[in-house]
């Protein structure tokens, strides 16, 4: 077990260099500069500004020089907020995505494999129905459209939360955010949940449990779960990784000061350095999320061994 | 299952539309109308600042913010964004405008309690204008005296006989050379410093700037926030990147910062070391960064803030908002126009140009942008007292078309024939932005309509689009549009006295750029406009642009917001803003500021 965390880990090196490395070839594919605007700059200043950032220098010293930064985790400063260094804006913005994210992770797993397990355990029941329907619904609805309708009747129809900003974790402002975010995740985990748990319910051991006289919570909830939730378990991995690092829909709808809206606006301002401090960021976090899955896959079910 | 769907889609849609029309039917105004407790004023400031170091942040977002934390020698007036005394009490300009003497309050301080001196104007357009600190905006200090040879590294030419200085032959100023230029036998290049550019400490009291040729504008841009004056001392003790935070940074405007969190907000404090601070009504000012128009919206709706940015209201709301006592609309210092690429056929053909231009319909196009009125001359109309009114290509398609059969697009019998014009040679192309999208099309339509022709549609992200357009990359006809710098109308025409830059059109012509000059060293300011407007007039008949509309301001403020106008730029002294939490008084004019 020991040498497959070590091993992964270290392999996390190389996949975020090539990542990096793509995204930076990507960049300069773009055409247009962090200075370009609607109004044009004499040649002069565009002259001095890549003088400033070193982006008169030929492609491989700047390559390298990114190699280098990526390698250290210290990704220089901003173009386009002076000063600041990329370091300062992931820490300062992280907080805030991982707070909403770790509050809707939290919700979609509670809600989700509650009402799952429900509608696979009480099967083509009105309950079943019910729930089915719902995340459905909460499949089909888009971020973009939900938050919008949540804002409508929640904040402007009967001014109970504030429709945008961010007061920090206990506050009212959370709850928008979190409900619009976690929705389409608490659906499919529902769904996943259900059918995981159907699965289970039908296979040989649990009509062996079943045949020991074992009664029906024990059966559900120590036998069968655990095998149950195994594809429920591959999607939490990624999901978490995606909660945590931003939404760029959700954060830009609430104008919450998180990693999306970061990410997003350093694209359209062609803010280098930003750019691939996020990303590497991101891609940092969807690897470790990965292995946490990876080992939980070995604890829940006793099959799997590395 | 389905009727419970039902009952709560319903409730939904119901508590929105109560939201939506009761609250605005009622009272004439948008959502909630409660003051806040106290003079705390929160305002929606737009996208993230840049910096707070102000030579830095070249937009307006950035700029309104500045006018709470920083002051030049003169502000933007709340009304008519003319040129209103801020730290200068009066100034002095020279008969041909080369020369502005500013005398200084001699009550001027910084946050900290410094003395505020010429010296430290001085500085701060050296700051700005160093190479090595890169502005962006340097380009608009560029009319004083040696401030673009300085900024662009360059060089004076010295005879190494004589001793004398190479002199420009129209200015009579050195002349300068750029970095990468080889000196000729018997010159030397000596490098421009900072202490050459046309600024000058007359007494601690009194600063000049020096131009290097007539600029009768630059008064009115002596507001913008480049000028502003910084602290020496705290920018040398904590550099360039760190003074502007919280704990360190020094300002010298009517308010002080004391918390900044990007993405989130910035709050400022009334300062009591301004020298106006006894007339400074606002306790605090709470700026929220802010982008989606929406979101902007919703936040205003619900009272969480108490006025918007301009151009905030999304179009399809227009039709809504507009009949509200909130909304501020007002004529605007900005302009929609095509720019025309007429290096490429068939629209190096000017006949060919006028004919697209004839056949817009732009009261139509006005009708359908609803915060616009139709423009064909250049110059936003009506925004500069005494600017002769301009007039530019009417609606006539049936001209247009016989303009285009001139052009060799016409059959046998002399009328315009479509199926002849090379219509893959001639795109729109524009940036995929609200609203531009519809504009793009209503476009099209007119010129199928009009002349039967499709332009097809070319949608480019912002960066990539600015960067085809500049370039001349682009065929045919793309968007352009420009809000002035200052109150002058040579902030609009000065876009076309370079062949590149701002102008993407290909288009340029010595005598334009005479034309301006010699209407800037006009001293009779009536008689410079009239000049202005002959080169104004000679824009129009190169048929290089095709100017549609003229906007209007577009955003909303509480009832209880005082003292803050919608000017033509949208550029706001805070200092005169306050909170009315006496319902009576909404309605009364704010008491006239005195400079």
């Amino acid at each position: 077990m020991l040498r497959f965390v070590v091993r992964r880990l270290l392999s996390t090196i190389p996949m975020v260099l090539i990542v990096v490395s793509l995204t930076w070839g990507l960049i300069r594919l773009a055409p247009g500069s962090f200075y370009t605007n609607e109004k044009a700059l004499p040649p002069a200043i565009e002259q001095n500004l890549r003088a400033k950032y070193g982006l008169d220098k030929p492609w491989y010293v700047q390559y390298e020089r990114m190699i280098a930064n990526t390698v250290r985790l210290d990704f220089g400063t901003s173009l386009k907020y002076e000063g600041q260094s990329v370091n300062a804006i992931l820490w300062r913005a992280f907080p805030v995505s991982a707070m909403v994210g770790l509050l809707a992770y939290s919700l979609l797993l509670l809600v989700g494999i509650t009402s799952g397990l429900f509608a696979a355990v009480r099967h083509n029941s009105k309950w079943d129905y019910a729930s089915m329907t719902l995340s459905m619904l909460g499949i089909s609805i888009p971020t973009f459209v939900l938050g919008p309708i949540l804002v409508l009747s929640f904040s402007l129809g009967l001014y109970w939360f504030p429709p945008a900003r961010w007061d920090g974790f206990a506050t009212r402002s959370a709850v928008l955010p979190v409900l619009t975010l976690s929705v389409i995740y608490m659906a499919y985990i529902a769904r996943l949940t259900r059918s995981g748990m159907l699965e289970v319910l039908r296979s040989d051991y649990i009509r062996t449990a079943r045949a020991k006289g074992l009664s029906e919570p024990a059966i559900v909830l120590k036998h069968a779960f655990r095998g149950g939730i195994i594809p429920v378990v591959s999607l939490t991995g990624p999901a978490l990784a995606g909660l945590i690092t931003g939404t760029v829909v959700v954060e830009r709808i609430f104008v919450l000061p998180g990693l999306g809206t970061y990410f997003i606006n350093a694209n359209l301002n062609r803010d280098e350095p930003l750019i691939l401090g996020i990303v590497a960021f991101i891609s940092i976090t969807i690897l470790v999320c990965n292995l946490l899955v990876d080992i939980a896959y070995a604890y829940i079910d006793p099959r799997i061994r590395y | 299952m389905k009727s419970a769907l039902i009952v709560v889609a319903g409730i939904a849609a119901g508590l929105a539309l109560q939201g939506c029309i009761s609250s605005s039917a009622d009272s004439g105004y948008f959502g909630k109308t409660d003051p806040p407790p106290g003079q705390v004023f929160r305002y929606i400031s737009g996208p993230e600042v840049q910096s707070l170091d102000p030579p830095v942040g070249t937009g307006q977002n950035e700029g309104r913010v500045y006018m709470a934390l920083y002051e030049g020698l003169v502000i933007y007036d709340p009304k008519t964004m003319g040129a209103y005394p801020g730290i200068a009490e009066k100034w002095d300009i020279n008969a041909d405008f080369t020369e502005f003497t500013f005398h200084l309050r001699k009550t001027a301080r910084f946050s900290n309690g410094d003395p505020i001196t010429a010296e430290d104007f001085v500085w701060s357009l050296r700051r700005g204008l160093d190479p090595k600190f890169a502005a962006e905006y340097a380009y608009i200090a560029y009319p004083i005296l040696n401030a673009e040879g300085y900024n662009s590294g360059g060089s004076f030419v010295r005879d190494k006989v004589t001793g004398q200085f190479e002199l420009e032959p129209a200015t009579h100023t050195r002349r300068f050379v750029t970095s990468d230029a080889k000196p000729e036998p018997g010159k030397e290049f000596v490098p421009i410093r900072a202490e050459d550019v046309g600024v000058q400490a007359v007494d601690p009291a009194t600063v000049r700037y020096t131009m290097t040729q007539p600029s009768p504008y630059f008064l009115g841009m002596m507001a913008h926030q480049f000028f502003v004056v910084v602290h020496r001392k705290t920018i040398e003790k904590y550099g360039n990147a760190n003074w502007v935070l919280p704990k360190n940074i020094v300002t010298s405007g009517p308010f002080h910062l004391t918390q900044w969190v990007p993405y989130d907000r910035i709050v400022a404090l009334k300062d009591p070391m301004y020298w106006d601070a006894a007339n400074v009504r606002l306790e605090e000012i709470r700026f929220y960064p802010a982008e989606d128009s929406t979101t902007m919206m919703n936040l205003y709706k619900a009272g969480a803030v108490d006025a918007l940015p301009n151009h905030c209201v999304p179009l399809p709301w227009n039709d809504f908002i507009r009949p509200l006592k909130d909304y501020m609309d007002a004529p605007e210092e900005g302009n929609f126009y095509l720019q025309i690429n007429i290096t490429r056929a068939p629209m190096n053909d000017i006949r060919v140009r006028k004919a697209f231009s004839l056949s817009l319909n732009r009261e139509a196009m006005a009708k359908f942008r609803r915060i616009a009125k139709p423009l064909s001359a250049f110059i936003p109309n009506g925004i500069y007292p005494g600017y002769p009114a301009v007039n530019g290509d009417s609606f006539d398609p049936k001209r247009a078309k016989q303009l285009l059969a001139e052009a060799g697009y016409g059959d046998a019998s002399g009328n315009f024939d479509p199926s002849k014009f090379p219509i893959d040679k001639v795109e729109f192309t524009f940036n995929t932005v609200d609203p531009w999208r519809q504009v793009a099309e209503l476009l099209q339509s007119q010129w199928k309509q009009n002349l039967g022709i499709t332009v097809s549609l070319k949608g480019m992200e912002t960066r990539t689009f600015f960067t085809s357009r500049n370039k001349l990359e682009y065929q045919g006809l793309s968007r352009s549009g420009w809000f002035g710098d200052y109150m002058d109308p040579y902030t609009f025409l000065s876009l076309f006295q370079t062949p590149t830059g701002n102008n993407g059109t290909g288009w340029w012509e010595k005598s334009y750029v005479d034309k301006l000059d010699d209407a800037n060293r006009t001293r009779d300011p009536a008689e410079r406009f009239r000049k202005l407007a002959v080169a104004e007039q000679q824009l129009l008949e190169s048929g290089a642009v095709i100017p549609v509309w003229v906007t209007s301001t577009d955003w909303m403020k509480k009832p209880y917001a005082k003292g803050m106008y919608p000017n033509p730029g949208s550029m706001y002294a805070w200092k005169f803003v306050y909170i009315e939490h006496d319902p009576a008084k909404w309605n009364d004019p704010a008491p006239e500021a005195k400079p």
